[in-house]
C-alpha cells in the first residue's frame, strides 16, 4: 500500500482537509498581551487542554494573564449535530456487540480463524438494516392528507451522506442477495440521495425542485420547455412515477381541452403507458411505484424485448405528424429517445456522471448483472460529464467501484470519521476475503494490531472524551484483541474518584471485565482521598475494599499512636468507629486485637464514670486485667491504662482486685520502671506523678484485698 | 472547535491538571498557587477557584500532580530551584485545605524537574539538579508525604567512573515509564554546558543490586552532546516495544525502546523518525493515553499535533495558532 492511494493515511482524522499541506488550525483567545508560553495536557480520549500565557504585565489592568482552552479533536461530521451523534453513538452499540459476539460463536463452532465462508453476511446484513435504522434524518413533517396533485418531488425524512454512504457500502459489500440487481439498487439509492449531490453541482433533483417552485406561475405547462426538459431528465434516472405524474399535468387532460386535443392526449397517454410498464430487473419495486418486476432474468429479457418494440413502434407511428403540438411531439419523443438509450439524449438529460451512470444501467446495459465491467463504466461517464466539484459520496463510490478497499477505507476515514470506519469495517470485509486480509491484519507498523483494531481504538478514544459516553468505550475496547485492555486501563485509571456514581460505575466496569488490579487501585485512591479529606470511615472503607494492607497497617499504627498519647473522650470517639471498620483485617501484629479490647475497656469504664454501678466497675476491672495480661497490649499503654484505673483501683465500697491481680499489676509496674532505664524509651504524656498514684493506689488495694481473702 | 474553560490572572506563568482532568493547578510569577475545579464534573464544564494562597517567594515555574494513590497533592518548582509539596488535607480538626508538607532544596544547586511514579508500591521521586544529578527520593509512610528517603543519587552519564563537577545545566527533562504496576524505569535528559550530561538515558533500578542501571542511550553517535529540551514516554498499550520522543535543537527524534535486553543488559533502541516543526525549543511534549498522538509546544508558540500513519511513518498531523 502506497502512501498516495490511502490519502494521508492518518490514524485518527481530525475534522477538515489534511490531504495535502499541513492543517493549521486557530486557537481563539481573547488575551490583550502576546502570548508567552503555552502548556498542554490531554484529557481523557482525544481532548487536549492548552493553557495560554500572556507576558506579564506590570500595570495589573490589562486583562486576564492566561486562558485555558479545550481542544476536540477528530470531531466527526459537520452534518449531523452532537446529539444526533451521540444517539447514533448509542444506538450502535447493540448491533455491534450482537455482530461480534455472533462472531465469536462462529469461528468457536467452526474452529476456523475466518468465519466469511458460511452465512456470515446474513449476519452483516441485519446488522447493517440495524445501524441504518440509525442513520435517518430527521424526519420530515408528514405530506397532506389530500394529495397535492402538483406536489412532484416527496421527501420523508432528510437525507444524510452518511446513511447514503453507509447503504452505498451495504449494497456494494453486504447484500449478496440483491448482487443479481445491483444495478436497480442503484437507481434506487440515487434516488433516495440525489439532493445531497445539489450542494456541489446541478442535479436532477435540484431542477425538479426549482421547477416545482415555479409551477404555480406557469399557464401552459406544456409550453414550457422544461417541463419536458425535467421529465426527461426524470426518466433518465429511472423516477417513473414522477415522469408519470407530470405526464399527467399535460394540458391535453383537462376536461374542457380533451374533445379538441384528443390525439395529443393520446399520444401523452400511451407514452405515460409505456413508462408505467417498464421492465425492471428486481424482486418487487416499493409499493406503488411503477414499472414492471422480473425476478429472473429470462424472463425481464423477453418483455424488455417485447417493450422496446412496443416503443419503437409508437415512435415510427403516423399519429406524430397529425399531431399539431410542436412541445409536445417533441417532448414525447424525447422521451421515447431516453427509453430506446439513446446515449446523447441520456448525456443530455443527466446532469453530473453519476446521473449518466445509472441511466447507462436503464437504458443502454439493462442485462449487467454484478460489478464486473462496472468501473470502466463509471470512468466512461466522468469523461463524458466531468464532474465540477468534489463531492464525498462521489470519491467514496468511485472507491468501491474500483474495488479498492484502501481507497475506501481512507474515505470514510476522512470524510466520514471514527465512527463510521469503526463500524464500516464489518461490511468491507464481508464481502471479500482479501479486504478480509487487509483488515485484519496484524501489522508491525502498527505496534502489531490490524486495521479494524486501530479504527476501534481511534473511535473509543472519541468516545472516551466525552461525559456522556465513554460508558461505550469499553464494549468497542474488549472487541480489541491486542491494545483494548490496555487503553481500557489508562481509561479508567483516568476516571475521577470524587463522585460515588462515577466511582461505582467504574467498578462495575472493572469487574465486568475482570479487571481486578484496576479496581482495586481505583478503590485506593478513593480511600486515600477521603481518608486525606477527613472523611476517615469511607477512607477505611475504600481502602479495605482495596485489601490494601500497607495503608491499612499505617492507620491502625496511627490509630495506635493517637490511642496512647490522649486517652481523652473526645478522641477516643473519633477513632472508635474506625476500629469498629478496621474489623481484624488488619493484623499489624495482633493490634487490633488489642484496640477492640482497648474498646471494650474504655467503654465500661465511662460506664462507671458516669454511674456508681459496682457491676460496671467489676466489667472494667476484668476488661483492664485482660489487656494487662495480653501480650500484644503494647508496653507504652501500660501506664495510661492504669492511670485511667485509678477510680477501679480505688473503688470505695470494696476492692474490685484480687490479691494475684494487684500481684500482676504490680509487676507490670516493675517491669516499666526497668524498661525507663533503656534507651528508647517513650515517656507517655501523663502527670510526673502518675506511677506514684498508681502505686499508692495498688498498695492499698493489695491491703484490702488480703483482708477480705 | 476549542471551548474556553478559564480565564487566569495576570502574572500566570504554569498550570497542571491532575490525574482526571478535573481539578487545575496554576503557579504565578509572584508565587501564589492556586486551585481550581470544576463545580460537578459529569455535567458541568466551568471551573471556578477552590484555593488560592502565596507559598513561595519566587516565581513559580513548573507544578507537578503527585499520583492520586498519594492523594491530592502536587509539586510545585519555583524559579530558585526549591520543590515544595504540598497536598489538600484535614488535619487536627481545621477545614480542608492546602499545606506545604515537604519542601526539597539544595545548597549547592538548583532542582530543574520533578517527577513521580509507583514501583513495588512505594512512590518515588525523581528530581533533576542543575549541577547534573538526578537524585531519587522514596516516600517512607504511603498516607504521609512529609517523610522521604534519598534512595539514589547519580549523574546522568553511561560511565559512572567520570563525573563532572562544574556542570552547569539550564534546564532538564524526566519521564517515567507511565506502565503502572512495575519496576520504575525513566528517561532524563540534560540542556547543559556538560555534552556527556545531555543526551536522555533510560535509567532502570536493578533489584539485585539494588541500584539505578543506565540501559539505554537515545542519541545517534554524532548526536550525543546535543542539549536536550524535552523527553516524553508514551503510554504502552500492548505494543511489544515502547515509544519515547526526544526534543533537541535538531528536531524531534521518535525512539522505539525494545523490552529485552542484551548480554550487556542494554535496551536495543531505533530512531524512527526525525521531524522538524518547531524550530527551536521545545517546551513540553505530552502523549495523549493511547500513546498514538504526541502534542508538543515550543518557542514558535504553537501546538503540534504528530501522529504515525498506516505505514508506520511518523508526520506532523496538525497544528494550532493561537491568535486573539
Amino acid at each position: 500500500m502506497s502512501p498516495n492511494t490511502v490519502g494521508n493515511g492518518a490514524l485518527i482524522p481530525f475534522s477538515g482537509d489534511t490531504t495535502d499541506s499541513l492543517a493549521v488550525y486557530p486557537l481563539h483567545h481573547d488575551l490583550a498581551r502576546p502570548i508567552s508560553r503555552l502548556a498542554i495536557s490531554w484529557s481523557r480520549g482525544n481532548s487536549l487542554r492548552v493553557s495560554l500565557f500572556a507576558e506579564p504585565s506590570v500595570n495589573p489592568n490589562t486583562g486576564d494573564g492566561a486562558k485555558v482552552v479545550e481542544v476536540k479533536l477528530g470531531g466527526g461530521d459537520p452534518e449531523i449535530t452532537d446529539a444526533d451523534w451521540r444517539r447514533i453513538a448509542y444506538g450502535s452499540v447493540a448491533p455491534f456487540a450482537l455482530l461480534q459476539s455472533r462472531r465469536s460463536s462462529l469461528s468457536e463452532l467452526s474452529k476456523s480463524p475466518s468465519p466469511y465462508h458460511l452465512d456470515w453476511w446474513e449476519h452483516v446484513l441485519q446488522y447493517s438494516k440495524d445501524i441504518t435504522s440509525l442513520l435517518g434524518g430527521p424526519k420530515l413533517s408528514p405530506s397532506l392528507i389530500i394529495e397535492d396533485p402538483n406536489e412532484i418531488v416527496q421527501k420523508n425524512e432528510e437525507p444524510t451522506c452518511l446513511k447514503a454512504a453507509w447503504e452505498l457500502m451495504e449494497i456494494f459489500y453486504v447484500d449478496k442477495q440483491s448482487q443479481a440487481w445491483l444495478p436497480e439498487r442503484l437507481v434506487d439509492w440515487l434516488a433516495d440521495y440525489d439532493s445531497l449531490f445539489t450542494s456541489t453541482q446541478e442535479t436532477i433533483h435540484g431542477k425538479l425542485v426549482d421547477f416545482q417552485n415555479d409551477l404555480v406561475n406557469i399557464q401552459v405547462i406544456e409550453d414550457d420547455p422544461r417541463y419536458w426538459e425535467v421529465m426527461s431528465s426524470a426518466l433518465s434516472v429511472g423516477w417513473l412515477d414522477i415522469v408519470v405524474k407530470m405526464l399527467r399535468l399535460h394540458g391535453s387532460y383537462q376536461l374542457d381541452q380533451l374533445s379538441n386535443r384528443e390525439l395529443e392526449n393520446g399520444l401523452v397517454e400511451a407514452v405515460a403507458v409505456l413508462i408505467s410498464k417498464m421492465p425492471r430487473l428486481r424482486p418487487e419495486s416499493v409499493v406503488g411505484n411503477l414499472g414492471e418486476c422480473f425476478k429472473s432474468k429470462p424472463d425481464f429479457i423477453k418483455a424488455w424485448e417485447k417493450w422496446r418494440s412496443q416503443i419503437t413502434k409508437l415512435d415510427c407511428s403516423p399519429f406524430w405528424i397529425q399531431c399539431d403540438n410542436q412541445q409536445t411531439r417533441e417532448g414525447l419523443r424525447d422521451l421515447l429517445q431516453v427509453m430506446l438509450g439513446n446515449t446523447e439524449s441520456l448525456c443530455t438529460a443527466s446532469c453530473y456522471w453519476i446521473e449518466l451512470y445509472v441511466s447507462h444501467f436503464l437504458y443502454i446495459r439493462p442485462f449487467t448483472i454484478g460489478i464486473e465491467s462496472m468501473y470502466n463504466l463509471a470512468q466512461k461517464c466522468i469523461q463524458l460529464k466531468p464532474p465540477t466539484g468534489t463531492h464525498r459520496l462521489t470519491e467514496l463510490m468511485i472507491g468501491i467501484l474500483e474495488e479498492n478497499t484502501e481507497v475506501v477505507l481512507a474515505e470514510i476515514s476522512r470524510e466520514f470519521g471514527p465512527w463510521m470506519i469503526a463500524h464500516a469495517v464489518e461490511l468491507l470485509t464481508a464481502g471479500s476475503e482479501q479486504a478480509e486480509i487487509l483488515l485484519h491484519d496484524e501489522r508491525d507498523n502498527l505496534g502489531g494490531i490490524s486495521i479494524v483494531e486501530l479504527h476501534r481504538l481511534a473511535y473509543a478514544q472519541i468516545l472516551s472524551s466525552h461525559t456522556l459516553t465513554w460508558q461505550i468505550a469499553p464494549i468497542y475496547l474488549t472487541s480489541c484483541m491486542k491494545q483494548g485492555m490496555g487503553l481500557l486501563e489508562n481509561l479508567l485509571y483516568r476516571q475521577s474518584v470524587q463522585h460515588k456514581n462515577t466511582l461505582l460505575k467504574n467498578i462495575e466496569i472493572c469487574r465486568l471485565y475482570e479487571l481486578d488490579h484496576i479496581s482495586s487501585n481505583i478503590m485506593k485512591v478513593a480511600g486515600v482521598y477521603h481518608w486525606k479529606h477527613g472523611r476517615k470511615g469511607a477512607g477505611v472503607y475504600w481502602l479495605q475494599q482495596s485489601q490494601d494492607t500497607s495503608c491499612l497497617d499505617r492507620i491502625a499504627q496511627q490509630l495506635f499512636d493517637s490511642v496512647g498519647k490522649s486517652i481523652s473522650d473526645e478522641s477516643f470517639k473519633q477513632w472508635e468507629g474506625i476500629i469498629e471498620l478496621l474489623g481484624s483485617e488488619s493484623k499489624p501484629a495482633g493490634g487490633l486485637e488489642f484496640l477492640h479490647k482497648y474498646r471494650d475497656f474504655k467503654k465500661s469504664l465511662q460506664m462507671v464514670y458516669s454511674g456508681k454501678s459496682t457491676d460496671a466497675a467489676r466489667q472494667a476491672v476484668g476488661s483492664l486485667i485482660m489487656l494487662m495480661k495480653n501480650p500484644s497490649t503494647p508496653q507504652r499503654f501500660w501506664l495510661p491504662l492504669l492511670y485511667d484505673s485509678l477510680k477501679l483501683l480505688n473503688w470505695k465500697d470494696s476492692p474490685l482486685l484480687s490479691v494475684s491481680e494487684t500481684n500482676l499489676l504490680l509487676n507490670k509496674l516493675q517491669e516499666l520502671s526497668l524498661a525507663r532505664q533503656r534507651p528508647h524509651f517513650t515517656e507517655p504524656s501523663l502527670p510526673p506523678q502518675a506511677p506514684s498514684s498508681i502505686r499508692l493506689a495498688l498498695a492499698t488495694n493489695l491491703g484490702r484485698a488480703i483482708l477480705d481473702e | 472547535m476549542a471551548k474556553e474553560l478559564l480565564s487566569l490572572e495576570n502574572g500566570t506563568t504554569c498550570s497542571s491538571w491532575n490525574y482526571s482532568s478535573t481539578r487545575l493547578a496554576a503557579g504565578s510569577v509572584d508565587g501564589t498557587f492556586s486551585i481550581f475545579d470544576f463545580h460537578d464534573p459529569p455535567s458541568s464544564s466551568s471551573l471556578t477557584s477552590t484555593f488560592k494562597s502565596k507559598v513561595h517567594e519566587g516565581n513559580i515555574v513548573k507544578i507537578v500532580w503527585v499520583p492520586p494513590e498519594y492523594g491530592d497533592a502536587v509539586a510545585c518548582i519555583s524559579a530558585d530551584g526549591i520543590v515544595s509539596l504540598l497536598e489538600e488535607i484535614v488535619e487536627d480538626s481545621q477545614p480542608l485545605q492546602w499545606k506545604i508538607c515537604k519542601t526539597f532544596r539544595s545548597n549547592a544547586s538548583k532542582v530543574l524537574d520533578v517527577q513521580f511514579g509507583i514501583s513495588s508500591t512505594r512512590l518515588k521521586m525523581v528530581a533533576a539538579y542543575s549541577d547534573g544529578h538526578v537524585r531519587i527520593f522514596e516516600l517512607l509512610d504511603p498516607l504521609e508525604l512529609r517523610s522521604w528517603q534519598l534512595q539514589a543519587e547519580f549523574q546522568n552519564v553511561i560511565e559512572s567512573v567520570s563525573s563532572f563537577g562544574k556542570a552547569v545545566c539550564l534546564s532538564a527533562s524526566i519521564s517515567l515509564n507511565p506502565q503502572k504496576g512495575q519496576e520504575s524505569s525513566f528517561i532524563v535528559g540534560f540542556n547543559s554546558n556538560t555534552p556527556e550530561l545531555n543526551s536522555s538515558k533510560v535509567w532502570e533500578f536493578d533489584q539485585a543490586h539494588q541500584r539505578w542501571l543506565p540501559v539505554a542511550e537515545l542519541a545517534l553517535p554524532e548526536d550525543k552532546g546535543d542539549q536536550v529540551y524535552a523527553v516524553a514516554w508514551a503510554p504502552n498499550i500492548g505494543r511489544p516495544y515502547e515509544i519515547i520522543a526526544v526534543a533537541t535543537h535538531k528536531g524531534l527524534s521518535i525512539w522505539h525502546l525494545g523490552l529485552n535486553p542484551d548480554h550487556n543488559g542494554r535496551l536495543p533502541v531505533e530512531r524512527v523518525a526525525l521531524l522538524s516543526g518547531h524550530q527551536g525549543m521545545v517546551w513540553q511534549m505530552e502523549w495523549d493515553m493511547s500513546g498514538m498522538t504526541l502534542a508538543t509546544t515550543g518557542n514558535d508558540g504553537m501546538v503540534r499535533l504528530w501522529q504515525s500513519n498506516l505505514n508506520g511513518v511518523w508526520h506532523q498531523q496538525a497544528a494550532f495558532e493561537p491568535t486573539s
